[in-house]
């Protein structure tokens, strides 16, 4: 350190900073898995990148808002004409709004997965206080907080401004007390199966384009071949079909109907089918688990 | 007073993947300090890298890397390392200070921590005025120093350098040796892999020698530099006068360059050029033995291996 005197009598000093060994507090495992859930939530929402990588997850959130602000305006215009009032929307109907996420999911699955791997990142991670299930945990977390968060925001801004603009508040959350609990219940069952498809698809590559065009193609084919299956309707009548379960893009509806109405909805080829809803359980928790298992077996080299 | 706990203690260990045996029964200790590692392409270098960082397990024999069982707590090594690969491996899109700054904390250090450190690292390797710019825009250089600075953002005890020198240019890598040579000054030891000896012999007091999977010499680098009985002289214009004047008292000299290689037997020989030097009287710039170089020790051992 050197010292100079200044005008005046101020003294000022000069550091050479140098190297400084770090002797403070250091994390293990849990810390770094937390890290990385945090550089992959940053990346994923466009923080600290260019504001072209802003761009579509917060274009997405907005649109997927629509709906609840289109509700709540509907509310507050037709708030002193009870007769008049209606709602383009329910809080079940919403949930399936998420599933427009799939674009989503198809965009930022394989770029928080495909470029560590191409650009050979994963060689760098791994060298840090890090396994191969960290990693996975890491970026699995930060997929279902961005998707939770994002189907779970505009259903608050639906209930929020609902309660508002309701004749009476108190009566309007007490009638619908129950979507506190079932609405982030089933958010909760989409976000972990689309996450989990997204990141297992984005694993098996390195290039983000296949990695999103399998996604897509996945669910698409999935759901046609499922049409197929199941048939038109006869007479105008739905027929009953197991072969619905085969549809993995709306596999996660029949969830939601199971936490909303407690059975399989009456609307759905699923319905009628014995057993149908507890099929359509086994059938989410193979999907997931298969995808778990491709996710791990994917990173297993860095396990010890 | 306590034994230093050895950087590295190697015990038998042998890699094999498959039919293909990458390591064969290495054993070896070595010392804190900087340590190159030097065998030619595919003789085991990145093998004995990945499992020092615990990354694969030795098909039979045990690693300690300062003090610690890797295969016991691969996670308390890898706390205490840095790696630097020889391949490119920063995400392209992303700030140096960015880049740095996510790997501090990946290694456990608290985000506040982490920033602060990136941006003294960064400072560190040269990199200030360039922090903010996505590494997809550096050159060469300017990747293998931010490669560097998230080797060392941690704090580590040790970092593993595998290359640092590939693909620079003359100045780069001269840049890069000084910043190597520097880390043993702020208490990092450093095992650096490397098939330029050169490097090796500039910046690591210690050397160890692989080649097709087996450990061929391992030792302070100036032990290795072996005397080669050979006298180098240098006396300006008058080299042609003593070659002459040498090969008349029964020396073998050779004028070479700019300089006189005399061959000597017994120390007594010495004085001998040095006295027909005085009677010539010609400049006596330098009178040396000359030390034979790390190229010529790993060709030797190699051979003899």
């Amino acid at each position: 350190m050197s010292t100079v005197q200044q005008p005046g009598g101020v003294r000022g000093a000069v550091y050479d900073r140098g190297y400084r060994p770090y002797d403070g507090p250091r994390g293990g495992r849990r810390a770094a898995t937390f890290g990385l859930y945090k550089a992959t939530l940053r990346r994923a929402l466009g923080i600290r990148r260019p504001w072209q990588q802003k761009v579509a997850p917060f274009v997405l959130l907005a649109v997927v808002t629509v709906p609840a602000m289109v509700d709540v305006g509907i509310g507050y215009v037709t708030r002193d004409r009870t007769q008049d009032r209606f709602s383009i929307i329910t809080y079940r109907g919403y949930v399936g709004v998420s599933s427009a996420l799939l674009l989503f999911v198809a965009l930022i699955a394989p770029d928080i997965i495909c470029p560590d791997r191409r650009q050979r990142v994963l060689s760098l991670m791994f060298a840090r206080p890090l396994t191969g299930t960290d990693y996975v945990l890491a970026k699995f977390g930060a997929m279902v907080t961005i998707l939770f968060s994002f189907s779970f925001l505009p259903q608050v801004v639906l209930f929020v401004g609902q309660t508002l603009v309701a004749d009476g508040a108190l009566d309007y959350v007490r009638d619908n007390a129950d979507v506190v609990w079932k609405v982030p219940a089933a958010i909760v069952i989409m976000a972990v199966y689309y996450s989990v498809v997204g990141l297992a698809f984005s694993a098996i590559t390195s290039r983000r384009i296949v990695a999103g065009a399998t996604i897509i193609g996945f669910f698409l084919v999935t759901s046609v071949v499922s049409l197929i299956v199941v048939g038109d309707n006869v007479d105008g009548v739905t027929q009953s079909s197991a072969a619905t379960l085969l549809n993995l893009y709306a596999l996660p509806l029949q969830l939601r109907d199971l936490v909303f109405l407690g059975h399989i909805d009456p609307a759905s080829t699923l319905h009628g089918v014995a057993n149908g809803g507890a099929y359509a359980v086994l059938v989410y928790l193979a999907v997931v688990a298969t995808g778990a298992t491709v996710l791990i077996g994917r990173y297993r080299w860095a396990e010890r | 007073m306590p034994t230093p706990i050895p950087l590295l203690r190697l015990s038998g260990v042998t890699k094999k993947y498959g039919s293909t045996t990458a390591l064969d029964g290495l054993t070896v200790e070595v010392p804190q300090g900087r340590v190159g590692v030097v065998g030619a392409n595919g003789a085991g270098k990145t093998t004995l890298f990945r499992l020092l960082l615990g990354l694969a397990r030795p098909t039979s024999g045990s690693i300690e890397v300062c003090g610690i069982d890797v295969a016991a707590d691969p996670i308390e090594v890898r706390s205490r390392l840095g790696y630097m690969p020889e391949h490119d491996c920063l995400p392209l899109d992303q700030s140096a200070s960015d880049v740095v700054s996510t790997f501090a904390e990946l290694s456990g250090l608290p985000a506040r921590v982490a920033r602060q450190r990136a941006s003294d690292i960064l400072d560190l390797v040269g990199l200030d005025e360039a922090r903010f710019r996505p590494v997809g825009t550096f050159s060469t250089g300017m990747r293998q120093r931010a490669k560097l600075a998230q080797a060392l953002v941690s704090g580590p005890d040790l970092v593993l350098l595998d290359e640092p020198t590939a693909g620079l240019d003359p100045l780069g890598r001269e840049e890069m040796l000084d910043l190597v040579a520097r880390l043993g000054t702020f208490g990092i030891s450093v095992l650096m892999s490397t098939h330029l000896l050169d490097d090796v012999q500039r910046v690591c007091d210690q050397v160890l020698m692989i080649d097709g999977g087996h450990l061929i010499v391992a030792g302070p680098t100036e032990s290795l530099l072996e005397r080669t009985g050979v006298l180098t002289v240098d006396v300006g214009d008058g080299r042609d006068r003593l070659v002459a004047a040498l090969q008349q008292r029964g020396l073998t000299a050779t004028a070479i360059d700019d300089t006189v290689e005399v061959a000597i037997s017994d120390e007594g020989q010495i004085d001998v050029v040095r006295d027909t030097v005085a009677e010539l009287t010609l400049p006596l710039y330098r009178l040396s033995s000359r030390l034979t170089s790390l190229d010529e020790v790993f060709l030797r051992q190699a051979v003899h291996t």
